[in-house]
């Protein structure tokens, strides 16, 4: 178990792990993620299916990225835990004892005598200390009368020789040695809002027409869109798109608000996203020219619907009928009656981008207006007399057959398809997570870049006088007085050692005061 | 006088600073190193104004194509270089910083940079536009100057200098770092929240910040923790400065992306 803890709590770990996250990232974004099988066969051959296999193709979700992110995770977790304890120790139960010999051994120290009481200068220690904003805490020692020195705080810190000795421990910015361990917290719980999402976040696209509503998955309410809009810069592109959405629940209007691209709907947890627009080509408004060839000059544009007959007034019907009989020549009896029925047009079908595809049946190859085309109808009656595809592009190549196929001329004009919004639902409770570990993460930065912590020890000693000479080597060379307490001091710093030396100088020379 | 008259002088004056500071390099003389720095400040000054004609004539954040965010980076990377003098008082930095800057700022100039302010497609238009690129292009411009500190690191041969570039080169991480944090990562992921509905996609931009981010974090480890100074340190910041180039330039370049509109 210990091997396993040290092994996980081990910086090296951290940081193979980092550079294979940066490796397997960077191979991430060479090859494109998530594409189709047949594309990477194109693109690499006979490495796709080992790639495809090896899920390099949807790297980002594979089972060993997601692993080594674990590891990761796992790895700040126990570094974090194992270091965690000590430094709450050390902040909230501090040893403010000190060992005077290491503390003048430290990079930052002093020693000096004072021509006071012991508990005169720590008066004016805490004064100082307090002066420079650190929080101070005192430990005493008292003075034991013999000289055996058997005081088992004698016996930790020194030779206390029976004098009292007077502990500080002043302290700022403590809270920055724990700068790292916001960091990484934070990113623990960004881990965890992202397995959250991927849990349970969901997402899907509703794709409305103005008017149409549609029941929100799993979310007991439907959303309607009441009105689509493109707004458009004058140089044509585009400027944003607006959807007026309405919430509704059991059947009633709740709440009505304009979503665009970048200011979404959040209602109940679900947040609805302006994501996408289209063109809705299946309910497009098709403009043709139909004109009876027989009768030039009574042609016009005429506006039909796909599946819905449209009447086209014949004038001069009586002549167009009797011209008729003389060309076809096949009329039955029974037809006869029909024959005065109107003339009704309709559109089958429409494509934007017709195209022959696969079987040779029409289809469609983008949702532009490239190609459009419509297969329409003429009826009279229940009798279809005209039928086939017509080309907006190509009006010469029109070839309709029936048997009144040679007496019109149809010709598609215009074709406009009525805009669609496409919304974004999503309930994704990992986001909250994540913005609470992006917090923790920014807060740890500062506290560990910023927020310097720092600590100045000091050890009063009541001394017998000069005479005694326990001034070591280690002194900074102060001008030491003959005074009745020595005193020990040294520092440390987490961050800018150079203003803390400043600082620490100017301590100890209030002491002095 | 019109944003690209601002933006010339600007340019100009960045050129003489930087012809000021390599005569310092060579000369040593401080007055140099004086006029250059005025000459620097001045061209921040002129920049400054340039971008700000431009958002009043575009109506958006000076930084929606190439151009503009390669113009706002060489505005960062002097202001760094600002601080940082001001800070550390180490002028040999100038020179390189200022070649740098100069660097972009032909880049931006060429003509192979469209200039027209194009309007906002609707995904760019929100507020998140200017935290999430000014903050980020503000840490990649601290990178910099470490990359720059990094390398004078590694050529100096004068062990006080060595480890004053090294000490300097810490500092920038020190400011970059959160900064880059702050505007490449958060902001982006509130403003891909907002705009797109995920906060995170691993699209090409969004890794490469990762990447960057995790180089930078090596960086610090191993500096903090492990103690490494020096030779290494200045490898892995001139690697992190690279990344973080490459998520600039690169990305947009070499790979496709949501981030395709900068």
């Amino acid at each position: 178990m210990k091997t396993i803890i040290r092994f996980f709590s081990s910086l090296k770990l951290a940081i193979a792990l980092l550079i294979l996250l940066v490796a397997a990232s960077i191979l991430g974004t060479l090859i494109p993620q998530g594409r189709e099988a047949a594309d990477y066969a194109v693109r690499y051959g006979r490495l796709a299916e080992p790639m495809v296999r090896l899920r390099l193709t949807d790297l980002f979700r594979s089972v060993w990225f997601l692993g080594l992110m674990g590891l990761f995770g796992l790895n700040i977790a126990v570094c974090t835990a194992t270091r965690l304890g000590a430094k709450l120790r050390r902040t909230f139960r501090p040893k403010v004892e000190n060992d005077p010999k290491s503390l003048a051994a430290g990079k930052v120290s002093a020693r000096l005598r004072l021509d006071r009481s012991v508990a005169e200068a720590k008066e004016t220690a805490i004064r100082a200390l307090r002066a420079s904003r650190y929080q101070v805490r005192v430990a005493e020692e008292p003075g034991t009368e013999g000289p055996s020195g058997t005081e088992s705080a004698g016996a930790d810190t020194g030779k206390a020789g029976g004098r009292i000795r007077i502990h500080l421990l002043g302290r700022k910015g403590t809270a920055g040695i724990f700068g790292a361990d916001f960091v990484h917290l934070g990113l623990l719980v960004i881990i965890a809002g992202g397995i959250v999402t991927a849990a349970v976040g969901f997402r899907t696209d509703l794709g409305l027409n103005a008017g149409k509503t549609l029941d929100v998955p799993r979310a007991g309410f439907a959303l309607r869109l009441d009105k689509f809009e493109t707004e458009r810069y004058a140089d044509g592109s585009i400027k944003d798109w607006k959807s007026t959405l309405t919430v509704v629940e059991d059947g009633k209007d709740v709440r009505t608000e304009v979503i665009e691209v970048n200011h979404p709907l959040v209602h109940r947890g679900y947040s609805f996203y302006q994501s996408a627009w289209g063109l809705d080509w299946d309910n497009p408004d098709l403009t043709f020219w139909i004109e009876r060839k027989d009768a030039p000059g009574t042609g016009r544009t005429s506006k039909i619907r796909v599946g819905e007959k449209t009447a086209f007034p014949e004038e001069g019907k009586k002549e167009r009928s009797s011209g008729q009989r003389d060309d076809g020549g096949k009329e039955t009896a029974a037809d006869q009656p029909k024959k005065e029925a109107g003339m009704e047009w309709t559109v089958r079908r429409f494509f934007p981008d017709f195209v022959i595809g696969e079987n040779n049946r029409p289809g469609t190859r983008s949702d532009q207006l490239n190609n459009p085309a419509a297969l329409v109808e003429g009826w009279r009656g229940r009798r279809k007399v005209v039928e086939g595809w017509i080309f907006a592009a190509y009006p010469q190549v029109i070839r309709l057959r029936g048997e009144e196929a040679a007496d019109w001329t149809i010709e598609l004009r215009d074709a406009v398809a009525p805009e669609y919004s496409v919304i974004q639902a999503s309930r994704d409770p990992g986001v909250s997570l994540i913005w609470i570990g992006c917090l923790l993460v920014m807060a740890g930065l500062f506290l560990a870049f910023y927020w310097p912590a720092r600590e100045i020890r000091m050890t009063l000693q009541e001394t017998e006088g000069p005479a005694a000479g326990t001034a070591g080597p280690g002194g900074t060379g102060r001008k030491r007085g003959s005074g009745r307490t020595e005193i020990t001091a040294g520092g440390t710093a987490s961050k800018s050692r150079d203003r803390f030396a400043v600082e620490f100088a100017g301590v100890t020379a209030a002491l002095k005061e | 006088m019109t944003e690209s008259a601002f933006f010339t002088i600007a340019f100009a004056l960045y050129a003489a600073a930087a012809l000021l500071y390599l005569a310092f390099l060579f000369g040593k003389k401080s007055k140099w190193v004086k006029a250059a720095f005025i000459a620097a400040s001045a061209g921040l000054a002129l920049h400054t104004v340039a971008l700000v004609l431009r958002t009043f004539h575009s109506g958006h954040a000076p930084f929606t194509n190439m151009y503009e965010s390669m113009s706002f980076l060489a505005w960062a990377s002097v202001l760094a270089l600002i601080i940082i003098e001001m800070m550390f008082k180490i002028p040999k930095v100038g020179a390189y910083v200022m070649l740098f800057v100069i660097a972009i700022m032909a880049l931006a100039s060429s003509p192979l940079m469209p200039k027209e302010a194009a309007p906002l497609v609707p995904a760019l238009q929100s507020y998140w536009l200017w935290l999430h690129v000014s903050v980020t292009l503000l840490g990649e411009a601290f990178f910099a100057v470490a990359f720059i500190t990094s390398i004078m690191y590694l050529r100096a041969k004068d062990p006080e200098k060595k480890a004053k570039m090294d000490s300097v080169s810490y500092r920038c991480v020190s400011i970059g770092f959160p900064l880059f944090t702050l505007g490449g990562l958060i902001f982006g992921m509130v403003w891909a929240e907002k705009a797109w509905g995920t906060y995170w996609n691993w699209d090409p931009k969004e890794v490469w910040s990762l990447i960057t981010w995790f180089v930078f974090a090596l960086y610090l480890h191993t500096r903090i923790v492990m103690g490494w100074k020096g030779k290494r340190s200045a490898f892995i910041a001139i690697l992190g400065f690279l990344a973080a180039l490459f998520t600039f330039f690169g990305v947009n370049y070499l790979l496709s992306g949501l981030h395709s509109y900068v």
